[in-house]
């Protein structure tokens, strides 16, 4: 592409800025695309890559900045306007209709559709547009009769269909097998080769080697780097992804672990869609100790949480909680088996948005006194509760008595540390805790972890930040594929090391696998 | 620049109070267009309408006799729509319960002890009621089977299954073939409090409060509402979502169940054509109206019994055919309904294209 | 009361103990400034044909006959069932003088309101109950039932006769017998088929079963129910029928060949003048052809003159008292002999008819 340096990009977005409450998603980005170029987003969830490229595909508008595609200035307003433009996202979550056929789909909200359909025309263009960029897709079927990776070539097919010249692909791999991922790989070249662009997200730094004439990394909605592949390998990527920022000051008192709380032996679980999230994952934690588990998102460690917290069924392996079985055993009989869980939703899963700030901080110790007598709940002592702990803890609230929606992202993860700390018995599984949070919000978060720790409780800390990692755990060990990879004490350990073993890559072969 | 519905940060205190009134106003304002169209006075209207509805001892208790079924069915659908379980299906859990209690009344009473008749009914017709949301509520939390759908066609099943009876088996031998039941032994009786006003009216109070009570002050209730707003959240705090749902819709069943004891043993005191009246389905609207709040319910209840009740003086006093009055519930109730979105929502003007709620997991 | 019947006499003991059934009050002679008040209770709306509507015209016969000294009105559209209870009550509370409910689900909300009112005049079409200030009103349209079945039993070609009832009531079923003995009386090999819609009123339902009888083999429909919708659809293949309450023929045309109709003008103008009077007294009214209160309508000019003067022989005999329709031999559809020869079904009997006779086809069930 070294032609290209001189001639209008296709794409240009500069100085773009998207803030969401409470998070600055989008910030400052500069963004080229030359035409005939497959560009690699690259960064850890949360870092802005998906919010520039609904922005692209007009689901989002920027707060600031401008888009020039083919060097004109444009206004995209909607996905519509984006498809004018000849721009076609491919979602993480394909947008079919399972009751569909493969060639409905396809023509399905196109605006220049005529009432009635020519189905047959249809047809034959989707089997000539499978066998030009080999990805044959029977156009009578229906989706729910697909598997996921032929799902994700109908997305494509839709957009090729619609002369789209420049495809936005999000994590595309992450809901393929290699194989598929291989082809996928293929399919992208041969659009290439016809002038084509694309932009692809990832996580993965091994995709971004194969797939990307260039990759620009983003980290809490900056560019940090921004590289030609041919320059660089993954082990540079991984240390620009997860970055060194500023160490957080942590106090922390001498490491010294008790008993051991937490074991998994050999644990294996399924993911949503059936298939192996934990592969004979083991692991052990001890009363005392913070236990860091790094990794890039989507490695199992959302599921490892699941398991140790009843929400997961467990297909084979055993897990026990202060030398008891705990097994497949209920989400309530855990929670009274004393573990506490910040789940990584904290929208969704964590909190009630709907429900009062008191209502949501009463919503572990509702069950038992001073909050409840026998079957009656009594409202005053869950105000006298939540006023303890809104102080306690900083919660910045109107009131008690305010929908937790309203808060801002700090102070919810704050409301849920509160109760699921306050109810803590020996166990406190924490994942992504500080995500989204400003800089005041991770560190009370931190120091709360590291004073339970202190007081003699196991924690489990998962955490795609390195830093985080490092200052605030004892230990700290590796999720990748569902294995745990690598466990070492955080003291002395290196994060380029640690890096490495995130992307896949053993350190001591010092090679990359692909 | 167009407009868009914006979710209010919090609940405003004096919205509630004011759009309803407002609603209310508008209502009256539309409805008054419609009658002068068809050549009525629409304050003479309301007037007759309000004496016809609480303008007198027997008009107030015609009303309550309306505002007892509307209640109950109110307040089971109120308990279901709370845990976003959509039970349209209040008809029929209200008929198989009148079946139920007719049963025992019939049947039952030659040997069960006179004082005992009317509990017994009561009970069982409460079961009938549980049992029939049971159905879709096992559908539901075993097999993900859509509520909406089987409640609703499980209302024909228990109407026609209750025509079956009062036209067959159970119908009257001395009645000349008529369909219908024969007249339930006096101790299967309601008693009435006044007019045809009967005792179901305390149930359906006491029915409010103790429901009340339940969601705002036990721990069932906290549970039911986590449930409600968030079942993923539920889950993650150890509440058995598909259980409790189960246990609260075969509770919203058997209060709709209790509705239809009261009209088989309060009012027609057999089983016969005209059982229901569609209750189970104004009880959706009640239920809306009253912002699925159970202290509200009766007070709902009675306005609306009110407006069916004041209805008929549409055709009495003014003369004016039947479709009509109907038209005139339609259109008073519509701009309430309405504009109990805005205590949730204020309309706020957008630039360029519909604001969209982002994901925190998509940023 | 000419046709007091015994099982009647039974269910008045019956009322006498239910609810708090009152002596009747002297009755305050009526100050004459004041009109006297009549409100009807109507299961449909009056519109241009039907049940509803020979009401209808029988309540306007009553203004015409008494001008300001009466006042008339009406509540359309009111279920059966309990919820008629509060319409009745409505309009006994607002003053009416003479309430008259025109379908037999208002009878158990009648007695009812009737026990509360004594000074109101409560009269009931078609239903069993009475009391001391509640009447009971009919009309034997079997009578004209069993005249249309001979002009059917003459033209028929194919010997089917297509009859959507609406349910299997001793009502219906009585019209059914009628028609099916006339008919067999002029053609012993005519069958009548039956297929029960479960309405009174549902266009769309009537349609289907009268298509479904057409598909069968039948050349004429009749029926009862309240819509034209069989007759029209037997029209639309080029096939005759009958039509039931008014004169349908002057809404489909000359295939519906005649039509049993109501005639209540006469009966309501006599019962409220009695009421006015004074005179008034609870009774059980049922009559036919001979009080005029049901008629046969105008023939159409398809039906040939042989077949109007058999028609009207057998007029004269039942309008004279010399005879009437449910004269034995009668056999039921199993074959089962349930008249004898030359006795006559009593008014009990015909009042909770559940069979069918020979030449019937369906159950009632």
């Amino acid at each position: 592409m070294e032609d290209t340096a001189n001639e209008v990009p296709l794409v240009e977005m500069r100085g773009i800025c998207k803030s969401f409450p409470g998070v600055r998603a989008s910030d400052e980005v500069d963004l080229r695309l030359e035409r005939g170029e497959v560009l690699a987003l690259l960064g850890e969830n949360g870092a802005g890559k998906s919010t520039l490229m609904n922005i692209l595909s007009g689901l989002y508008r920027q707060d600031s900045g401008d888009v020039f595609i083919r060097g004109e200035k444009v206004d995209i307003r909607s996905p519509r306007d984006a498809a004018d433009l000849g721009i076609g996202m491919v979602h993480q979550n394909f947008m079919l209709i399972d009751t569909m056929t493969v060639a409905e789909n396809v023509v399905l909200g196109m605006p220049s559709l005529p009432f009635v359909p020519d189905m047959a025309v249809v047809k034959r263009s989707i089997l000539e547009l499978g066998e030009r960029y080999n990805m044959t897709v029977d156009p009578d079927a229906y989706i729910w009769q697909l598997s996921v990776g032929e799902q994700q070539r109908v997305e494509i097919l839709k957009q090729l269909y619609r002369n789209a010249e420049i495809l936005v692909l999000d994590e595309p791999t992450a809901v393929l097998t290699p194989q598929e991922s291989h082809e996928l790989n293929d399919v992208v070249k041969r659009m290439q080769a016809e002038g084509k662009s694309a932009v692809f997200i990832t996580h993965k730094m091994d995709e971004v080697m194969a797939f990307a004439d260039r990759v620009m990394v983003l980290r809490k909605g900056r560019v940090v780097a921004e590289k030609t592949t041919r320059d660089t390998d993954p082990k540079d990527l991984a240390r620009v992804m997860v970055g060194r920022e500023v160490l957080f000051h942590i106090e922390k008192g001498p490491f010294e672990p008790g008993a051991v709380v937490l074991e998994l032996k050999d644990v294996c679980a399924d993911d949503e869609r059936g298939l192996p999230a934990l592969r004979e994952l083991s692991l052990s934690l001890r009363a005392g100790e913070i236990l860091g588990i790094a990794g890039v998102a989507g490695n199992g460690q959302r599921e490892l949480s699941e398991v140790i917290t009843g929400l997961r069924p467990v297909k084979s392996g055993g897990i026990s909680i202060n030398c008891v079985d705990s097994t497949n055993k209920t989400p309530l009989q855990i929670i009274r088996s004393g573990v506490s869980h910040i789940p990584s939703d904290r929208m969704a899963v964590g909190a009630v948005g709907d429900m009062s700030v008191a209502n949501n901080l009463a919503m572990k110790d509702y069950r038992a006194a001073p909050i409840s007598k026998g079957i009656m709940l009594l409202p005053r002592r869950i105000l006298e509760f939540a006023r303890k702990m809104i102080s306690a803890f900083n919660i910045a609230t109107p009131s008690p008595e305010t929908r937790v929606k309203f808060l801002s992202g700090g102070n919810i993860q704050k409301t849920i540390l509160a109760r699921e700390i306050e109810s803590c018995g020996s166990l406190l599984i924490a994942v992504y805790p500080s995500r989204g949070l400003d800089i005041g919000a991770t560190e009370s978060v931190r120091n709360e972890l590291v004073a339970q720790r202190d007081a003699g409780k196991a924690v489990l800390l998962v955490s795609e930040d390195i830093d985080e990692i490092l200052s605030v755990a004892d230990t700290v060990a590796v999720m990748y594929d569902g294995r745990a990879v690598g466990v070492m004490p955080t003291a002395g350990a290196d994060p380029e090391e640690i890096g490495l073993l995130m992307a896949g890559i053993d350190p001591s072969e010092k090679e990359t696998r692909l | 620049m167009t407009l868009a519905f914006e979710k209010r940060k919090t609940v405003s205190r004096t919205a509630i109070v004011v759009v309803p009134v407002v609603s209310f106003v508008a209502s009256l304002v539309l409805t008054g267009a419609l009658l002068m169209i068809f050549g009525a006075n629409p304050l003479a209207t309301y007037a007759a309408m309000f004496k016809g509805a609480f303008g007198s001892g027997r008009a107030l208790t015609e009303t309550l006799v309306k505002a007892i079924p509307l209640s109950l069915t109110g307040l089971g659908v109120a308990l279901a729509f709370r845990l976003k379980f959509w039970n349209i299906g209040a008809e029929g859990q209200l008929t198989l319960a009148g079946v139920a209690a007719t049963g025992v009344a019939l049947f039952w009473s030659p040997w069960l002890p006179a004082p005992l008749l009317l509990p017994v009914m009561v009970l069982v017709g409460c079961a009938a009621g549980a049992a029939w949301a049971g159905v879709p509520a096992l559908l539901k939390t075993r097999l993900n089977v859509d509520e909406t759908l089987v409640t609703l066609m499980l209302n024909y099943v228990a109407i026609l299954f209750s025509e079956f009876l009062y036209y067959g088996p159970w119908r009257d031998p001395k009645g000349f073939g008529f369909p219908g039941t024969r007249m339930f032994p006096k101790e299967a009786w309601f008693p009435r409090i006044a007019g045809r006003a009967h005792v179901g009216l305390y149930l359906a109070l006491v029915a409010a409060a103790v429901l009340w009570f339940v969601l705002n002050r036990t721990r069932w209730g906290f549970e039911l509402k986590v449930i409600g707003n968030s079942p993923k959240a539920a889950r993650y705090q150890g509440i058995s979502v598909e259980r409790n749902i189960l246990l609260a819709v075969l509770l919203s069943g058997a209060i709709c169940g209790l509705a239809g004891v009261g009209e088989v043993a309060g009012i027609s005191r057999r089983l016969q054509q005209g059982l229901s009246l569609g209750y189970g389905f104004t009880a959706i609207i009640v239920a809306w109206m009253a912002q699925l709040n159970p202290l509200a319910i009766p007070f709902v209840a009675v306005l609306m019994g009110g407006l069916l009740v004041g209805g008929d003086q549409v055709q009495m006093v003014m003369g004016l055919p039947s479709s009509i009055g109907l038209l005139m519930q339609g259109m008073i109730l519509f701009p309430m309904l309405a504009g109990s979105l805005f205590t949730e929502y204020r309309i706020k003007r957008v630039g360029g294209q519909a604001v969209r709620e982002s994901e925190t997991g998509a940023v | 009361m000419k046709k007091t019947l015994s099982v009647f006499c039974v269910l008045i003991v019956a009322l006498a103990t239910f609810g708090c059934a009152k002596k009747a009050e002297p009755v305050a002679a009526p100050v004459a400034v004041e009109p006297y008040k009549v409100a009807f209770i109507y299961i449909g709306v009056p519109g241009d044909l039907g049940w509803t509507h020979e009401h209808d015209v029988g309540r306007l016969q009553i203004e015409a006959a008494f001008g300001d000294k009466v006042k008339t009105a009406y509540m359309e559209n009111v279920p059966e069932g309990p919820d008629a209870t509060r319409v009745i009550r409505q309009y006994a509370q607002d003053g009416y003088d003479m309430i008259i409910a025109t379908s037999f689900g208002y009878m158990d909300p009648m007695v009812e309101v009737a026990a509360e009112f004594p000074k109101v005049k409560f009269i009931h079409c078609s239903g069993y109950k009475t009391s001391d200030n509640m009447s009971t009103y009919f009309g034997r349209i079997y009578q004209a039932r069993y005249l249309a079945g001979i002009v059917a039993g003459k033209m028929t070609k194919t010997n089917i006769i297509g009859y959507p009832g609406a349910f299997p009531i001793p009502e219906v079923v009585r019209g059914i017998n009628a028609f099916t003995l006339g008919a067999r009386s002029v053609n012993p090999k005519v069958q009548v088929r039956v297929v029960w819609t479960n309405t009174w009123y549902d266009p769309v339902k009537e349609r289907e079963a009268a298509v479904a009888l057409l598909d069968a083999g039948a050349d004429i429909i009749t029926q009862h129910q309240d819509t034209v919708e069989p007759q029209k659809a037997a029209q639309e293949r080029g096939m005759l029928s009958i039509g039931y309450d008014s004169d349908m023929r002057k809404f489909v045309g000359d295939t519906v060949l005649t039509s049993p109709v109501w005639n209540w003008g006469p009966y309501y103008v006599d019962t409220v003048r009695k009421g006015m009077d004074g005179t008034w007294k609870s009774e059980q009214y049922w009559e036919g052809l001979s009080a005029d209160v049901v008629r046969l309508a105008d023939f159409s000019p398809l039906v040939p003159q042989d077949v109007r003067d058999q028609v009207s022989v057998v007029k004269q005999k039942i309008v004279g008292g010399t005879w009437d329709v449910f004269t034995g031999p009668i056999k039921d559809n199993t074959g089962k002999l349930r008249v004898n020869e030359g006795a006559k079904m009593s008014d009990g009997e015909l009042l909770s008819l559940d069979w069918l006779v020979e030449g019937v086809v369906g159950k009632v069930q």
